[in-house]
């Protein structure tokens, strides 16, 4: 902002009371409150400028270093219970009984809620094969199978331990090639544990394959990955004298997830508000609903609001994760490492639930082949269902998984050619009017020239041995 | 168990639980919830205040060791009329992003500033380095810190002269 | 964390009264960052906890006839900043340096990391090759023990119930004698020690020889041991770079560690020799500084 556009500067100032003039009895007066400039965060009307490239300050910097910023877990209301939900601690079990008698005598413990009181004990993005509450079956050890309402957090805690759960313990399967075998345990019978089959065929690979000058072969793998976001999975909810439900959560997606919360309590969701505030973090881990119908029902049993913050424990085992992949690559190249056809097929590990597996598997098999300009192309993407903490969206959906793995193999290729890694990937990579894997025709594309500058900068050839 | 410190230069009092850890008492009896509850085991730093100037991690010390002494939080850090060079500077350099690290982050800074006016980037990380971040990267939040300390410099050489 | 009391101890004397009260209800909270960790995922709470903090007899760093005196409640930050240590016994200050990360050291002490106990403490094997002992108080009568008998298993100490670890007394001998301390972490700030290695040595006269070498290693043992075969190597022996590397590989071959998720014991044995050679070399630098 230029100096003659500056507003000036606000003061509030407080006089405090002297000494003289405080009754003996009266408490030392409170310190004058802050006054800090004020300073127009948009220009003026009529003297807009060009607005890219200018300094613009963050809209929430101010608060942030003030330490205003109010995060879910920072909010409180009048009469506000605390929520815990107890974990299952076993991956694949039959609930036979949940006895919540002793946690329900403890004092301060208000409500206990178990899967079976969910109206509609079943959600996801894609297939609603999620429980909110664990109520027949555990899938995975992080799956909540009861939750309890205290006037405290620490009563919480204690309480969901005197909740006994007997359970029949199943056989479990945490590595998804075995859980692909006819004779796998079965995460959710009586279906089998493919959930979710995706293919590209474009051209004729296996063709193509003979022509080529050589053919690679190579086996890449990633592994579950855990958000980290520093504010953990949090939200509050509660109910007006009308029956309409307000949720503050860290929910990114709140359209959907008001969505989710109304036909699992089977609410008109016109009765369903859901307040998102600053979220310390998301990354997709907060992209759907986690505790927030339990939270619901918590508050309707009690009459009162209820807040419920994930531990960091909570946090590895009771939330969705990156997808772990295997990644089985072939391609085939000519002499000068121009890639003839490449052949893909991806072990998506979804962990026990779907979530946003859909889309995961959807980018990750459009995006395997790489940037590159690839005519004959077989991607066959699998789904898998293992008992272990379910895995959802994450940055990238698929997209970093797959790079690792395209870009690791187009190294090896370029080293067995003994060809420059750069100059391999010049020879390949899209250009203006390149067509993708599924035939989408592009535009604005920059690779090769960005390739060449940033090679340029770097003293790419300088350096190579 | 009955508790007196001083926060943020005024006297409070509180009557709590004997196993309540100082970021409980701030945050639940006090009303201060700049500092923040990250992973409650002291491997984040989100919980930093400074107890009689030296940074700790407020999930891991009791309320009573607290018992008459001096803590500062977030919320003590503007002047009346001024905000802090880190709070300007970390403001400038769009060091926060999700801003949850940030009142831990800052403190654990004003800590190092406090011992050190000019310290290396070296120096500077290795202060911060039980502070996670998990948006920015800490590039921007090494150079605010950067920042603030020469605008420190200044304005005692400024005073001195 | 599940309820219990807190009470405060001005000196020793009131927190062993405590310990004889009440006995194994009680827990001693120096700086707490390991206690309260643990309280925190404990199934049951203790009956009451004592602080040691701010006891008088514990919190003193002091030279006195027998040497460095360090209390049970000195906090790492303290002694980082101690100009006796950084005199003395550099070499602790930066094992201290390296323990968490400064918040942690506001608060922790190097008494309380003798105490806890773990594999890997960095607060452990440059006492040791500086032949560290430690005084421990009881009721009833005090008494003194060297520190590698101090470190029994893991998680556990010599202390009876009723005692406590009062001080940590670094000899007359060891004062100034050329020491360093290697750590490898997976990274810089707030790591666990994959391993970790101390060595010191004094160097002998006319010919530079190694004199009274002592090599400790961490997280490769069930406590911090000592690489008694490498050390009788040096023992008398010229100073060299060969003679470094050599007896890295011996205590790699005497080190004991196991395969776990963080590390396999072949690489943990990769570390102990490179880590044990760039112990001794940089007490050799020390050596040459003074």
């Amino acid at each position: 902002m230029s100096q003659d556009t500056k507003i000036a500067e606000a003061k509030i100032a407080v006089q405090p009371p002297s000494e003289a003039e405080l009754p003996a009895h009266r408490p030392a007066a409170l310190p004058a409150p802050p006054s800090f400039p004020i300073e127009a965060l948009v220009p003026r009307a009529g003297e807009q400028t060009q607005a890219v490239g200018q300094r613009v300050k963050r809209s929430d910097a101010r608060a942030h270093v003030l330490g205003q910023t109010r995060y879910i877990d920072d909010l409180s209301f009048p009469g506000m219970l605390h929520a815990k939900i107890k974990r299952a601690g076993i991956a694949a079990a039959r609930i036979v009984r949940v006895d919540t008698r002793e946690a329900e005598s403890m004092p301060g413990v208000m409500a206990v809620l178990t899967g079976r009181e969910i109206p509609v004990n079943a959600f996801g993005p894609t297939l609603q094969d999620q429980p909110l509450l664990a109520s027949d079956r555990v899938f995975h050890a992080g799956d909540g199978v009861a939750a309890v309402a205290a006037v405290t957090e620490q009563i919480a805690a204690e309480a969901i331990e005197r909740i006994r759960v007997d359970y029949e313990p199943l056989p479990a399967v945490f590595d998804p090639l075995e859980a692909m075998r006819d004779d796998a345990p079965r995460v959710h019978p009586p279906g089998g544990n493919i959930f979710m089959r995706k293919t590209i065929r474009k051209g004729d690979a296996e063709t193509a394959f003979a022509r080529a000058y050589r053919v690679f072969e190579g086996r890449f793998s990633t592994q579950m990955v855990e958000h980290v976001a520093l504010e953990p999975h949090a939200s509050i909810a509660s109910w007006d004298a009308n029956s309409r439900l307000t949720v503050h959560s860290t929910l990114g997606r709140i359209s959907l997830g008001r969505a989710d919360i109304a036909r699992t309590l089977q609410l008109p969701i016109n009765r369903v508000r859901v307040v998102a505030t600053i979220v310390g973090g998301n990354f997709g881990g907060k992209n759907e609903i986690s505790q927030e119908p339990v939270l619901a029902l918590l508050a309707r049993k009690t009459g009162r609001p209820v807040k419920g913050v994930f531990t960091r424990a909570e946090e590895f085992t009771a939330t969705t994760t990156r997808h772990p992949f295997i990644m089985e690559y072939k391609t085939g190249v000519t002499a000068q490492g121009r890639i003839l056809a490449r052949k893909v097929r991806l072990i998506m590990d979804g962990g026990a639930y779907c979530s946003w597996g859909e889309t995961t598997l959807w980018k990750a098999c459009i995006l395997c082949s790489g940037p590159y300009n690839i005519d004959n192309l077989h991607v066959e993407a699998i789904a898998v269902y293992t008992n272990k903490t379910m895995a959802g969206a994450m940055r990238g959906f698929g997209a970093p998984q797959v790079c690792f793995a395209y870009e690791s193999h187009m190294d090896d290729i370029a080293a067995a050619l003994g060809i420059d890694p750069l100059e391999i990937r010049l020879l390949n990579v899209f250009e203006e009017g390149s067509k993708s894997s599924t035939g989408q025709v592009l535009h604005s594309v920059a690779v090769k020239d960005s390739l060449r500058r940033a090679a340029a900068r770097f003293g790419w050839k300088e350096d190579r041995p | 168990m009955d508790i007196s410190l001083i926060v943020n230069g005024e006297t409070r009092s509180a009557s709590v639980p004997a196993e309540t850890t100082l970021l409980g008492l701030l945050r639940d009896h006090l009303q201060l919830t700049g500092a923040k509850l990250g992973c409650d085991v002291g491997d984040c730093g989100a919980c930093t205040v400074l107890v009689d100037g030296k940074p700790v991690n407020a999930c891991l010390m009791l309320a009573g060791q607290a018992q008459g002494r001096e803590v500062l939080t977030i919320e003590g850090l503007a002047d009346a009329g001024a905000l802090h060079p880190l709070q300007k500077a970390f403001e400038e350099n769009a060091a926060l992003q999700c801003g949850f690290c940030g009142p831990g982050i800052i403190l654990a800074a004003k800590a190092l500033l406090d011992r050190t006016g000019d310290p290396t980037d070296g120096e500077i990380r290795d202060a911060l380095s039980g502070n996670l971040c998990r948006c920015t990267g800490f590039t921007k939040i090494v150079q605010a810190v950067r920042d603030a300390a020469r605008t420190q410099r200044d304005a005692a050489a400024k005073r001195a002269a | 964390m599940k309820p219990f009391d807190f009470i405060v101890a001005h000196d020793s004397d009131e927190a062993l009264a405590v310990l004889a009260r009440i006995g194994a209800g009680a827990r001693l909270l120096a700086g707490g960052t390991d206690l309260l960790v643990e309280l925190k995922a404990a199934a049951r709470a203790p009956a009451v906890v004592v602080d040691i903090s701010r006891a008088s007899d514990l919190t003193r760093i002091a030279m006195t006839e027998e040497g460095l005196v360090i209390g049970a409640a000195v906090t790492h930050g303290e002694i980082l900043d101690s100009p006796l240590i950084r005199r003395w016994a550099p070499a602790v200050a930066d094992a201290c340096h390296s323990i968490g990360a400064v918040q942690t050291r506001s608060l922790g002490t190097l008494g309380g990391n003798l105490v806890t106990c773990v594999p890997s403490m960095d607060g452990g094997p440059v006492l040791v090759a500086l032949d560290a002992l430690v005084t421990i108080a009881g009721a009833a009568a005090r008494r003194r023990i060297a520190l590698e008998e101090f470190f029994v298993a893991p998680r556990r100490t010599a202390l009876r119930p009723d005692e406590l670890l009062l001080e940590i007394v670094i000899p007359k001998k060891s004062l100034g004698k050329p020491a360093d301390f290697q750590k490898f972490g997976l990274r810089k700030g707030q790591a666990l020690a994959l391993v970790n290695v101390a060595a010191s040595f004094r160097v002998g006269e006319p010919r530079a020889t190694f004199v009274e070498p002592r090599i400790a290693l961490g997280a490769v043992a069930p406590t911090v041991m000592r690489a008694a075969q490498a050390e009788a190597f040096l023992e008398g022996r010229t100073i060299s770079l060969e003679a470094m590397r050599e007896a890295g590989r011996i205590a790699a071959a005497e080190a004991r560690p196991i395969t776990d998720f963080r590390a396999s014991a072949e690489y943990r044995r990769d570390l102990i020799a490179v880590l044990t050679r760039r112990a001794l070399e940089n007490a050799r630098a020390r050596a040459q500084e003074a």
